[in-house]
């Protein structure tokens, strides 16, 4: 390893462990709040409820607002589906020669098209009255960093010498993470659960109906 | 600049706001606090912007308000750097525009948490915010005071027994002529029966509920309280257990094995979801009477005549027996045996739109337009239904319909479940 790759590496670093503070205190502060389960005896099932909430309630055919917003509802599939892929991508990094060539090129490729799809984020929102006018500098500056962070993964899977820069990136992006809108990463999984184990237990949440 | 009273007053009301909001919000809030992104995707989803398209009418304009507070109050990015997280109005603005917004712009239908990617609960942001507006004294006066109205009457249920007794005699007439049985009753207030029915302030949810389990020689008796709770709609919990409470207390002391409730959207969401959190375990079933009629059918302990109800009909989701209920079979199966010609709204169940006055809306005068036009989106799915009956099985939507009936020329009748199963009775 270089000077430069120890220490952007090392800053990558530091960003982990910010994220992991941070997920920490986001968790324990969220678990320090009251928990009110539903105590009812129940009419559904819980657990298919939350098997639903990950399913057929996330599917853009069963889905209204996904079928009236599919071009939004697309894109956000694979940018975030690209960001996931990010992870175990930026911990393989370090041994990024020994991976083999066909999927480099898949990965740059895809994590270039969320790059891409990250900017149409920012001419969606400005683009949307509604959305213009609720947009917080959170939202912009977040949307710009996953943009630039897709765009340096895809410039490294293309070609080791970005990967410096992608590391800073990546300990920039990690350390903003638990503390900006980008937290939503975590809360959509205790969103999904909670409505499918309420709905669920309240016979709601249909796989199909009468 | 603000005189020194006044900022007394301010800062205390702030002091409350912040108390009671952070003791409403629990882990599920929090993450509906957390999670939205302000994507845009759940905008067509409520009634209100169907019906007038502005940004203020959307699921995500009205979280986010709530969500200024929660970020003034609790979030260290939001306290520290109030600009970078979108904090424009000072806390004491946001307070009376949240008011407004809780009350009068979101009747609670939870619709937009299934057009939500991540599933955000803005119905639980905005029931916690009318928390903070009763506590702060912005709730609307007419809900307070029907809740305190319902308080009363427990204090005073001596003074009432007896009148409310003479009342159900003429409706036990009723339901006798209707049934050719002298025998048939409606017991107020009696032991040794199997279930408690919980009725609303109205004949329409006696007579033809005691009409039906008469019929099916059911060993029931009728409460001396109604199901609504009015300080469900204030999310003031304190008051809601309390009116809750009454039918609880009725119950046990009759010793029965179930309560029914009658044809109540929140009336029976409170008393079969949110009681058990209020109360712990209780001695006793709690059900629908959708969920007994439709038992009755099925065991063939009241026979229905389609061919009695030959008008096109359809029926409508209450919000909470559907949604958040879970009720979506019970009535139709009966509607279906009951009715010749039943046709569906599109869309439904799940996904069924609000009929514009739920969570006390239809309670207070002054919001009669804003309630015409949040209905406009139901009074469409209505028209183009082609429905001349529709049956719902909430008396808040029950009387919307009516009024968007007249308003938007409908020219339909609304009726409940019991009713239709009355007509149909063979």
């Amino acid at each position: 390893m270089t000077v430069l790759q120890t220490v952007t590496a090392g800053i990558a670093l530091v960003g982990a462990a910010i994220f992991l503070a941070g997920v920490i205190y986001n968790i324990t502060s969220g678990q320090l709040r009251r928990y009110q389960a539903e105590k009812a005896p129940i009419k559904g099932s819980p657990a298919q409820g939350v098997l639903w909430a990950f399913s057929l309630g996330l599917a853009p055919w069963a889905k209204e607002s996904a079928r009236i917003h599919w071009v939004a509802y697309l894109r956000g599939v694979i940018v975030h589906l690209g960001i996931f892929i990010t992870a175990p991508y930026l911990i393989a990094t370090p041994w990024l020669e020994l991976m083999p060539e066909p999927l480099r090129i898949f990965l740059a490729a895809y994590f270039g098209i969320c790059a891409l799809l990250g900017l149409v984020g920012f001419s969606m929102r400005r683009a949307d009255p509604g959305l213009r006018l609720l947009s917080t500098p959170d939202d912009y500056f977040s949307l710009g960093l996953v943009t630039v962070f897709l765009a340096l993964a895809s410039a490294s899977a293309a070609s080791t010498q970005f990967l410096p820069a992608f590391w800073v990136l990546s300990g920039i992006t990690l350390a903003y993470a638990p503390f900006g809108k980008i937290k939503h990463f975590m809360y959509f999984f205790y969103e999904r659960v909670f409505v499918g184990l309420v709905f669920g237990r309240r016979g709601t949440l249909e796989w199909k109906h009468e | 600049m603000s005189s020194p009273a006044v900022e007394v007053k301010d800062k205390d009301e702030l002091t409350t706001a912040r108390e009671i909001f952070s003791n409403m919000v629990d882990r599920r809030v929090m993450t509906a606090l957390e999670t939205c992104v302000r994507c845009g995707i759940c905008t067509e989803s409520c009634h209100y912007y169907q019906s007038n398209s502005k940004v203020e009418h959307t699921p995500y304009y009205r979280a986010e308000m709530v969500r200024r507070l929660y970020r003034h109050f609790f979030d260290p990015i939001g306290r520290a750097f109030p600009k970078w997280v979108g904090i424009k109005e000072t806390t004491g603005d946001l307070l009376s525009k949240l008011s407004d917004i809780a009350f009068a712009t979101c009747t609670l239908c939870h619709r937009c948490t299934f057009a939500c990617p991540f599933g955000v609960e803005t119905a639980e942001i905005m029931r916690v915010m009318r928390g903070v507006a009763t506590a702060t004294g912005h709730a609307p006066e007419m809900l307070g005071e029907l809740a305190n109205a319902a308080i009363t009457k427990e204090e005073n249920i001596d003074m009432f027994r007896d009148i409310y007794r003479e009342q159900v005699k003429d409706l036990e007439k009723e339901a006798q002529d209707k049934l050719g049985d002298s025998k048939a009753r409606i017991p107020v207030e009696e032991k040794g029966h199997r279930i408690l029915y919980v009725p609303l302030a109205g004949a329409h949810t006696i007579t033809p509920q005691a009409i039906l389990l008469n019929a099916a020689k059911e060993s029931w008796t009728l409460g001396m309280f109604e199901s609504s709770n009015y300080a469900v709609f204030l999310s003031d919990p304190v008051r809601a257990k309390r009116i809750t409470g009454r039918v609880i207390k009725e119950a046990e002391r009759l010793g029965v094995e179930e309560i029914i409730a009658t044809e109540c959207g929140h009336g029976y969401t409170t008393l079969r979801w949110e009681a058990e959190k209020w109360f712990g375990k209780l001695p006793f079933r709690v059900r629908s009477i959708l969920e007994v009629l439709d038992d009755y059918v099925k065991e063939g302990r009241i026979h229905l005549d389609p061919s009695k109800n030959l008008l096109p009909t359809t029926y409508h989701d209450s919000c909470n027996l559907g949604r958040k209920g879970g009720i979506f079979n019970e009535p139709r199966r009966v509607i279906k045996a009951a009715a010749k010609d039943y046709r569906e709204l599109i869309p439904n169940r799940l996904e069924s739109y609000c009929c514009g006055a739920g969570s006390g809306l239809v309670a207070e005068p002054d919001w009669m337009n804003i309630r015409m036009e949040a209905g406009k989106k139901k009074a469409e799915q209505v028209k183009s239904s082609g429905a001349r009956l529709v049956i719902t099985s909430c008396d808040n939507c029950r009387l919307q319909i009516a009024d968007l009936s007249e308003h938007y020329g409908l020219n339909v009748e609304v009726s409940s479940v019991s009713e239709l199963a009355v007509k149909a009775l063979k």
